[in-house]
């Protein structure tokens, strides 16, 4: 597998990154804060991957924080409210997150509006929505009774793996949440589904090209829903690892996290003109902006620091991005001038 | 018993609102038959294929393949059907590879939709090589020359197995020795009882390698013949009516003008840019139409551009009036009394959701202000007389420039250097995409100003408009100017023959 | 139907659409009016005025940036910015109009980084100012911390925000001067022409010896320069100045009255008066559903349905 430039100056500034903050930082280099770093930014990632696809197709969902937000009161109204068992919350969070998204791909592609506008409308209704739905209120003391249901907190678990495998004999290993796991595992699906089906290839060709691919007879409509249902289910996974997280959930759950989705898919390389990137990228992308938040933190920086800090690097990443693009435009145009 | 015609096109009328494009068209192609379809910009020919293709769905009409009617506007199912289109511009998706684009929608899969790669791979390299074309399957399409890039389309189309292929406008962006390789190509899936559409302008090559051509005018198929049938002259009569056919063939007749009035107001001398051309040194006088003919890559196009400031040469010296001038963006060579219509009008020259008369006065707003102010009503008095002076059709200045036919647009946008009265006029590729009345009316605006005394720099492919229009012919090949002529004592064949010469 | 009513018909439907706001507007005033005479009590519309004019400034002077396809999320923090620095130079007992100049200045910076990565360095719009979100955001709280910050005694200043003029809050002649320019600059200036140009083919207008870069820089600056106003006008009318001011939502409340008005996300033809008609009647909407009692998640969930039936049907009747 070639590497992208892009991916590969990925690999080296988070490598660059976590030296960096080995070296200044107190306690970065240890098991805790990589707990830390996987417990707090696993979901992230899995949020950041979901929004790719959106983006991938030359849109955007900027209702994947509300969707974050419906899910998670499903979730807490189904367990707190209906007692329903924790093994049929968890598939019906997923759907009504697949749901969401799905209906934002159809939003999009039946009435034929521009993607900003669209999810920009349903991050208003879906966000209502999650108010209309709560439950919160309804019994006296709800709000802090913590959700208790197996399935549901057992997403919260910690393996230790090192342990298990005898590592912690020489090394002081991190104990690996359920959490990074899943992101693994969802990592796999969607580089497998993006880089070796055919769905993936449409994806790209949709994104990259919409006319051409509609004309050699790939349904655009089918893949874009498809692309912003696979977001809303990746919002669910995120909502339900919050909730467990947290043990109960509240209406403003997700609220700006379109944003950061965005920003670590941008920094992954994932590219707004459509039709270009990977799983990889977001990941790695939510990743290197925890990394940062935590070294920062570690480091005694106050948060306002960090936050214009995370702007930085958001300009610095897609400044990085067009650097790429421009000299990929000369050596075309110096090809060019070969063959003619 | 009349054999069954592959694909079928019965009473094909098509109305967007209340704009009728398209109006009782019937279109049969039969097993081996390469059909030419003629007509002017805006007759009709797109839409058309458009509905042959399902890439859009008739408002009335039948399309039948093998006998069986079609389902419309779904271009999946003519695809399963075997009908297949080369576009006139490329349908490729640029950041994905050649292999890639080549079963675009189609890749081989396993179970679960993996693809195959391996059959992927297997069945493109076979399509490559039975059809010898030179190409890297793994390179990506966007970094791939227009000409290459057109390989992959026909390799497209080529895997796809298909009964019928449209080409719409084929040879647009190919090279002669090019040409000679499509219609060789063409005349093997003929003898395979392949069907091809074969739209196009360029008369000679109609005449070289089709059967059969229908031409449609207005939206209408006006004739129907065999090619041996009729002839040039009757094909352009018919395409265009009798008027607009006359003044073509006057426009052959005119007198010309080498070197004008003897003042030089462009000099090139040796200019340089690194890997794009190279030594061009040409004089431009007041008073004349120089013509720069060559073939696509040429470079003829990314020459121009550095006269006019939108790029940069490395070495040289360009001397306007005689004063040594480097032009670092538009606004410069513009003040320097230079005017530059550039070969992409809708991506480069025209605002297509403004109006006629915002369009015209796109290049000379400073003339509409006071202060801070604009006038709107002297920008439409503006646009009025520059309608008139150019016969804009329709005569309406509050109009859509999207709404116009492309022959219409081409002279906004004409007309938006015209108001500047400039003193070089360059224009490349002026009559791409336009009808033989307006281009004819193009020529006409070209020999008014070079006789008011302006110098007129045209960049052209078409051979034809070259001999029409050129006082002088420059050719230029691979970068190089390897020539120039009186356009009056040299002959087309010899023009030809050098442009083919020297290449890389 | 004979053919003339046909016609008739069609010219009717065509007009309706062209109009659509504003008997869109009305037909809701209506509505509210019935369930609620109050609706139409002078105090209440001037109230809907009043509350629309933060939300109506940003919204003028923010068209531009949407007309040349790009979008300026980037607007909240650098209302509250705005707001906190014009509390220190009160502080400082600097005289009103240095304050009012220094509040301004912040939205001209900020305006001028995002024109310059986005015009120059050529980067996506929506991901500078996303950036330029966070950043201005985190400076505000470095400047201010999260702390609110009273503004005592400054009669002036606060006049702006909470005072009266001929029965009228001064802020609403702060807001119909600000669109009545933006309007103006719009129809009778070569800018706004311009403008448009770059919004439908910016290589076009650069291929006629405009600088685009200039004019890209440009409305992002009059973008932060309305921004800044929204920010002096709200501290000032709340006697606070805080550093989160202009939460998340703003920028995209900012932008839906945009483009309800009409123009297009992806730039070309726009126009301010008819952005003003989509902050009117975002304002009439939530304030006929603030005085019937509407509940929160009701209202958001009209507000994001609005949104996407307005601009169907805008999308159908063009």
């Amino acid at each position: 597998m070639t590497l992208r430039p892009a991916t590969a100056a990925l690999i080296l500034f988070f490598v660059a990154i976590v030296a960096f903050f080995c070296v200044t930082a107190p306690r970065f280099a240890t098991a805790s804060n990589a707990e830390n770093l996987m417990s707090g930014f696993s979901f992230v990632a899995i949020i950041a991957m979901g929004e790719a696809f959106p983006i991938m197709v030359r849109g955007i969902d900027l209702s994947i924080g509300a969707i974050v937000g419906v899910v998670g009161m499903v979730v807490f109204d189904m367990a707190q409210i209906l007692h329903v068992p924790g093994y049929v919350i968890l598939p019906a969070a997923l759907v009504v997150g697949t749901l969401a998204g799905a209906l934002n791909g159809v939003l999009i592609v039946f009435l034929k509006l521009q993607p900003f506008i669209v999810t920009l409308a349903t991050l208003a209704a879906f966000r209502g929505f999650t108010y209309a739905i709560s439950g919160r209120q309804l019994v006296p003391g709800l709000t802090t009774t913590p959700i208790t249901d197996p399935w549901i907190a057992g997403l919260e678990t910690y393996f230790d793996l090192g342990g298990q495998l005898g590592l912690s004999k020489f090394v002081a290993m991190p104990w690996f949440p359920f959490s990074f796991l899943i992101m693994l595992a969802l990592f796999a699906i969607f580089q497998m589904l993006a880089l070796a089906t055919r769905f993936g290839r449409d994806l790209y060709a949709v994104g990259g090209n919409k006319e051409a691919a509609r004309l050699a007879g790939i349904s655009t409509g089918g893949t874009i829903i498809s692309a912003y249902a696979i977001a809303g289910f990746c919002a669910a996974v995120t909502a339900l690892i919050m909730v467990a997280r947290f043990t109960t959930s509240t209406e403003a759950l997700g609220t700006g996290m379109e944003l950061t989705a965005i920003a670590a898919a941008v920094i992954g390389g994932v590219s707004l003109a459509g039709g270009i990137g990977s799983m990889f990228g977001p990941a790695l992308g939510a990743f290197l902006l925890g990394a940062v938040l935590l070294g920062l933190t570690l480091l005694g920086v106050p948060q306002f620091v960090q936050q214009i800090i995370t702007g930085a690097i958001l300009l610095a990443a897609v400044g990085y991005d067009r650097l790429l693009a421009l000299r990929r435009q000369r050596r075309l145009n110096a090809n060019l001038a070969e063959v003619s | 018993m009349a054999e069954t015609p592959l694909i079928r096109g019965i009473g094909l009328t098509k109305a967007y609102g209340n704009l009728v494009a398209l109006r009782d068209a019937d279109l049969t192609v039969m097993r081996g038959e390469v059909r030419a379809l003629i007509g002017s910009n805006g007759a009709g020919k797109s839409t058309l294929i458009k509905i042959l293709t399902g890439a859009a769905a008739p408002t009335a009409g039948v399309v039948e393949i093998a006998g069986e009617t079609a389902p419309l506007g779904d271009p999946k199912e003519m695809i399963r059907r075997g009908i297949a289109c080369i576009y006139q511009h490329p349908n490729l998706t640029p950041a994905m590879s050649v292999l890639d684009n080549i079963f675009l929608g189609r890749q081989p899969t396993r179970r679960f939709g993996f693809v195959d790669r391996g059959r992927h791979r297997r069945e493109a390299l076979a399509l490559v090589e039975r059809h010898g074309i030179d190409i890297d399957v793994d390179a990506t399409v966007g970094g791939l020359p227009t000409v290459k890039q057109k390989e992959v389309e026909i390799l497209k189309a080529l895997a796809l197995d298909a009964r019928v292929i449209l080409m719409d406008e084929p040879t647009g962006w190919l090279a002669a020795s090019e040409v000679v390789k499509l219609h060789a190509t063409i005349r093997a899936m003929k003898a395979r009882g392949v069907g091809i559409v074969y739209i196009s302008h360029v008369l000679d090559e109609i005449f070289a390698v089709c059967d059969t051509v229908t031409i449609i005018r207005d939206g209408r198929v006006v004739a129907e013949s065999a090619v041996a049938d009729i002839d040039r002259l009757q094909v352009v009569h018919l395409m265009v009516g009798e008027k607009l056919a006359r003044e073509s063939a006057q426009a052959m007749h005119h007198k010309r003008n080498p070197r004008g009035s003897g003042e030089i107001r462009l000099s090139a001398r040796n200019l340089t840019k690194h890997g794009v051309f190279k030594d061009v040194s040409f004089d431009l006088y007041a008073g004349e139409v120089f013509c720069i003919t060559g073939l696509i890559g040429s470079k003829r196009t990314e020459l121009v551009r550095t006269l006019f400031g939108s790029d940069h040469f490395d070495s040289g010296v360009l001397e306007v009036d005689g004063q040594p001038s480097t032009f670092a963006n538009p606004s410069r060579a513009m003040a320097r009394g230079i005017g530059f219509v550039p070969e992409d009008r809708r991506r480069e020259g025209l605002m297509l959701d403004m109006t006629v008369n915002e369009n015209l006065a796109m290049a000379t707003l400073d003339r509409f202000q006071y202060g801070l102010l604009m006038s709107r009503s002297r920008m439409g008095q503006a646009g009025r007389r520059m309608i008139s002076s150019l016969s804009i059709q329709p005569p309406d200045g509050a109009r859509t420039v999207n709404l116009l036919s492309g022959g219409n647009q081409q002279k906004v946008l004409v007309g938006k250097w015209l108001n500047r009265a400039p003193r070089i006029l360059i224009l490349d590729e002026p009559t791409v995409g336009v009808d033989v009345g307006a281009k004819a009316e193009i020529y006409t605006i070209l020999r008014r100003e070079r006789d008011g005394g302006a110098a007129v720099l045209v960049v052209s492919s078409d051979l034809e408009e070259v001999m029409t229009v050129a006082d002088r012919i420059g050719i230029m090949v691979s970068g190089r100017l390897v020539a120039i002529h009186d356009a009056d004592a040299v002959h087309m064949n010899e023009v030809v023959r050098e442009i083919g010469m020297g290449t890389g | 139907m004979s053919a003339s009513g046909v016609v008739t018909l069609s010219l009717i439907r065509r007009q309706i659409a062209s109009n659509a706001l504003p008997i869109a507007i009305l037909a809701i005033v209506l509505v509210f009016t019935m369930a609620q005479p109050a609706f139409i009590s002078p105090d209440n519309l001037i109230g809907i005025v009043r509350q629309a004019a933060l939300i109506g400034i940003m919204a003028t002077c923010t068209t531009f940036v949407i007309m040349t396809g790009g979008v300026d999320l980037s607007v909240g923090p650098v209302l509250a910015a705005s707001g906190l620095v014009s509390y220190y130079c009160l502080e400082a007992n600097l005289p009103l109009i240095l304050v009012i100049l220094a509040g301004l200045s912040v939205g001209v910076l900020v305006g001028l980084a995002n024109g310059a990565a986005i015009a120059i360095l050529q980067l996506p719009p929506i991901i500078v100012t996303l950036a330029m979100l966070s950043v201005v955001r985190g400076s505000a709280l470095m400047l201010g911390g999260p702390e609110q910050h009273l503004i005592r005694d400054k009669p002036e200043y606060t006049f702006i925000g909470a005072g009266n003029l001929f029965g009228l809050p001064f802020s609403i002649y702060v807001f119909a001067l600000v669109a009545l320019v933006m309007i103006f600059i719009q129809r009778r200036t070569p800018l706004g022409l311009l403008v448009a140009a770059i919004g439908d083919n910016e290589r076009a207008a650069y291929l006629s010896g405009h600088c685009t870069r200039a004019t890209k820089t440009l409305v992002y600056v009059i973008s932060g320069l309305g921004a800044a106003l929204a920010g002096i006008i709200q501290s000032s009318q709340v006697h606070t100045a805080l550093a989160t001011y202009g939460p998340f939502g703003t920028e995209l409340d900012v932008i839906a009255a945009v483009v309800l008005g009409g123009t297009s996300i992806t730039g070309g033809n726009g126009s301010v008066a008819r952005t003003l008609l989509g902050v009117f009647f975002l304002g009439v909407v939530n304030d006929g559903m603030n005085i019937l009692n509407v509940s929160i998640d009701i209202q958001l969930i009209a507000k994001g349905a609005i949104i996407i039936v307005a601009l169907a049907l805008a999308a159908r009747g063009g």
